[in-house]
């Protein structure tokens, strides 16, 4: 009992900690003293199961296992990097990592509570009194979740980046490749999905914001990343917004989805991914109409200062029409293929001083002529100077 | 599933930041440590310090993408008159240095500064108004601007060389280059006239003033 309240107490002050801390070398002497207490407690409960158990997990952590066996006080095993207190504090990530995990296989029963973290716990043969590491609420276990399932899919991806540098597969195109990511990594939800919507809610607690934004941020990244982009300008950021919104509307369809192996969820993310690349190339095409149009005012201003200073040599004879390299008609190219982005060329606006002699006189030329052939000429304007104007052809 | 078990000086764990080296670096980090990092699934490259790296390529990137922008300025103004090689010729370094850092910017998957389109037009404003007040007037803008940057390649070298100069070996020779390329600009500037322009002090601190506040900015932002 007492052993068990000594453990919670120094639960609580490394979770305190831990949480205060964050650059600074972990302070040595409440990681000893969970430890020990932890130690004291599994010693208590002379669990065998517990060298056996942790064979169970998948084990590369040698370095935890001998501060576990032994008492508290100087190891004579100690494999020496960089002395006790760092081995300790690996042991201490490593082990709660290891309860975390463990006590995932009973979140579908328990929810994400600290009694699947008990149950976590005591198959690892540690005393219940273990789960008072964490937070009542169980926001160690779904960031821990997360993060775990962001790392398969990052290895996921990886794996089939080498495929691909090794030619044994066909580099997908961006949308099906984004859709597969999604896809995978929404897959991973499946054995818990029952359970889900209340972890949705506790990551979304004022408390845990910041770590489950993260993580987010960098799965959203990686996936950007194994899917080729190289954007370094404001497209970064688009691109991973709109993915962010793909797959967050997505988790929150595939909460409701009763469809058989979630196909709907699957068609609602094509979909989405399908308006995305939609709206990258509506976004190339309202970028270049644009441009069009502000060429045309240019020109147009530069036609009609020139008629106010009357040079006639440049509106009387036909004007050569350039192809405008801004008036090409962009194929629709899907901006996301990621294709290197074009740097800047000479500036847009030098751009625009260049051309406006040129393109659009035909077009002036013709306004200017139906205007004067729809009335001004005719007589109202008799008294003003337009009669002199040497557009003015009627009379 | 050995990739999960990896130190957790490496891994985040349970959410929290991880921060490899809080290295001291005089100008690039904060006092109080690196700001939060987002936990990341990507490996360390070669154990180098993340937060350092990041904020440098990304002001560094900001900042040629903004000097890019400025001679732009300067061009559409100033293209046609005599000064118009000159500019055109410090112009195409500074494109170069930009496609470098675009390059480490991938390479290191830094994200670049929030700020782009802003210090797109800031930029372009700043070389054309000061191309507008002549030839004189745009080498001075030259002068205070390469200053500025030199300097913050002088502190960015003194911190990687604080830190670690043979991990960083690339980095720094990538720096100095450029180091060097922005004084030759600035000796340019010089070399034209850029201290005969009216109120060269005032329009020099006024610039340099502004230069500050964007890396500040983008080294953050």
């Amino acid at each position: 009992m007492a052993a068990a309240g000594a453990a919670r107490r120094a639960g609580w002050r490394l979770w305190r900690g831990r949480a205060v801390v964050r650059c600074q070398h972990y302070p040595p002497l409440r990681a000893l003293q969970a430890s020990a207490a932890l130690r004291r407690v599994s010693d208590e409960h002379k669990k065998e199961p517990f060298t056996s158990s942790s064979q169970h997990q998948f084990d590369p952590h040698p370095a935890g296992h001998q501060p576990e066996q032994e008492p508290q006080g100087p190891h004579p095993s100690c494999t020496g990097q960089g002395g006790q207190e760092s081995e300790d504090y690996e042991s201490e990530e490593q082990l709660q990592r290891r309860i975390l995990t463990a006590a995932l296989e009973f979140v579908p029963e328990h929810g994400w509570t600290a009694e699947a973290i008990a149950e976590g716990a005591k198959t690892l043969g540690l005393s219940v009194a273990a789960a008072g590491m964490f937070h009542s609420d169980g926001s160690e276990l779904i960031l821990h979740f997360v993060s775990e399932c962001n790392a398969k899919l990052s290895e996921l991806l990886e794996k089939e980046q080498k495929l691909v540098q090794l030619g044994e597969a066909e580099k997908k195109p961006t949308d099906e490749f984004l859709r597969d990511a999604v896809e995978a990594r929404l897959r991973m939800l499946i054995p818990y999905i029952e359970k889900w919507p209340q972890a949705l809610s506790v990551l979304l607690l004022p408390r845990n914001i910041p770590s489950s934004l993260s993580l987010l941020t960098s799965m959203i990244d990686d996936i950007w990343h194994y899917a080729g982009d190289q954007s370094t300008d404001f497209n970064w950021y688009t691109r991973r917004a709109v993915l962010t919104g793909i797959y967050n509307t997505t988790e929150l369809v595939m909460l409701q989805d009763s469809s058989p192996d979630f196909e709907d969820t699957w068609r609602f993310l094509e979909n989405r991914v399908a308006d995305a690349m939609n709206m990258s190339n509506t976004a190339s095409q309202v970028q270049s109409t644009g441009e069009a149009v502000v060429q045309g005012l240019m020109g147009a201003a530069v036609t009609v200062s020139n008629v106010e200073t009357l040079r006639p040599e440049l509106l009387l004879s036909p004007p050569m029409l350039n192809a405008s390299p801004v008036l090409e008609v962009r194929a629709p190219m899907d901006t996301w293929e990621v294709a290197p982005v074009p740097e800047p060329e000479q500036g847009d606006f030098l751009k625009l001083f260049q051309l406006t002699s040129v393109p659009f006189q035909e077009f002036i030329h013709f306004l200017v002529l139906s205007w004067t052939a729809l009335c001004p000429c005719r007589g109202s304007f008799a008294s003003s100077g337009v009669q002199n104007s040497p557009l003015c052809t009627q009379e | 599933m050995a990739a999960v078990a990896v130190a957790p000086a490496v891994r985040p764990s349970l959410g929290l930041r991880r921060c490899l080296r809080c290295g001291p670096g005089p100008r690039a980090v904060p006092a109080g440590g690196a700001a939060p990092r987002p936990c990341s699934t990507r490996a360390a490259p070669r154990g180098i310090d993340r937060p350092v790296i990041d904020r440098i390529i990304r002001v560094d990137h900001a900042g040629e993408y903004g000097a890019n922008r400025i001679y732009a300025g300067q061009m559409a103004v100033l293209g046609r008159s005599s000064v118009g090689p000159v500019i055109q010729q410090m112009w195409d370094q500074e494109k170069d240095h930009l496609k470098k850092f675009n390059e480490l910017m991938v390479a290191y998957r830094v994200r670049p500064t929030v700020l782009l389109p802003f210090w797109n037009v800031a930029g372009f404003v700043l070389g054309a108004g000061s191309a507008l007040l002549g030839k004189k007037g745009a080498m001075a803008c030259t002068v205070a601007v390469e200053e500025s940057i030199s300097d913050h390649y002088n502190n960015q070298i003194r911190t990687l060389m604080e830190e670690d100069p043979e991990k960083y070996k690339e980095l720094l020779q990538v720096i100095k280059q450029f180091r060097d390329d922005e004084r030759e600009h600035h000796d340019i500037g010089i070399e034209h006239d850029a201290e005969a322009t009216p109120a060269y002090s005032v329009l020099k601190t006024a610039i340099q003033l502004g230069c500050k506040a964007a890396i500040f900015l983008s080294e953050r932002i």
